[in-house]
């Protein structure tokens, strides 16, 4: 059963997230590749960044504060997205959802305390190769009402 | 110490998926769809198994292109299409190319592929800013 194309334009959110310094660590420890135990995000691997997770090399650095990992944003940023698809008026089989595609925009870092409000939009439902496509559009601002993260999400329903 | 960058400049990262990255991705990023954390649902999903989170994998072609240009504050945007499952054990290379020098904008254009050399993105793109 195909999508109903009238859910183009449908809004999400908005939803707030307060980044903390720990998640930002599990997140690029997660990503970056070590192995977390009870207690510890686990030892950084060398390519990691300290920037990323050494609250002392981070505050001398560039940024002055530990920054996230760009991709940490979908953390918060995936919010609208996710409640789309599960939107019960949409139906969409989340077994048979993949992640299609996805475009991320980062237009300034995000440090411990930024408080970020998302809000989101489903920008088109369409069908090709027999495959169902869902994209929403996200937009991400933090405290100051500034824009830091855009994003273009696309659920794929699987035949 | 400024570092140069120019058009042709290339760059790879390897990332191996071990056997509980989906786990622990779902741990720190909170995506816990069953089909990257229980085999039997991937099993009745047609996956053969868990499979990795795409936007981990995707983490890793920003994390390619972080540690070519020194610094992951300066990652601008990335996009890319997720056309292969990645699953544990499965060791991921991305080789990356700068296609563009524009400004204060750094253009790369990267390749991933396991191990049997089928790629698992497409199309990935990411910018930095080298300014």
């Amino acid at each position: 059963m195909a999508i109903d194309k009238r859910f183009i334009g449908r809004e999400y959110g908005p939803y707030t997230y307060t980044i903390g310094a720990e998640k930002l660590r599990e997140f690029t420890l997660a990503v970056g590749g070590a192995h977390p135990a009870a207690g510890t995000p686990g030892e950084p691997p060398e390519h990691v960044s300290p920037l990323l997770y050494d609250d002392t090399a981070a505050k001398q650095g560039p940024y002055g504060d530990l920054i996230a990992f760009p991709s940490f944003a979908v953390v918060f940023a995936i919010r609208p997205f996710g409640a789309a698809v599960a939107d019960p008026e949409l139906g969409v089989n989340l077994l048979m959802l993949v992640h299609g595609e996805q475009e991320l925009e980062f237009l300034d870092v995000m440090r411990p305390g930024d408080v970020m409000t998302t809000t989101g939009r489903i920008e088109n439902i369409y069908v090709k190769a027999g495959k169902e496509f869902v994209v929403v559009n996200t937009e991400s601002r933090n405290q100051r009402g500034d824009v830091v993260v855009k994003g273009v999400w696309t659920g794929v329903v699987r035949a | 110490m400024a570092r140069t960058f120019q058009v042709g400049d290339t760059f790879t990262h390897v990332r191996e998926c071990d056997l509980y990255r989906p786990i622990y991705y779902a741990g720190a990023s909170g995506d816990f769809n069953p089909i990257h954390i229980d085999p039997e649902v991937g099993k009745v999903a047609g996956l053969d198994g868990v499979i990795l989170q795409g936007l981990c994998t995707l983490g890793w072609a920003v994390e390619a292109v972080a540690v070519f240009v020194g610094d992951p504050g300066r990652i601008r945007k990335v996009k890319a299409r997720f056309s292969r499952p990645v699953r544990p054990e499965d060791v991921v290379t991305f080789e990356g190319k700068v296609t563009a020098i524009e400004a204060d904008r750094l253009t790369t254009e990267v390749t991933a592929t396991n191990q049997r050399g089928e790629a698992v993105l497409k199309g990935a793109v990411v910018e930095a800013s080298i300014g």
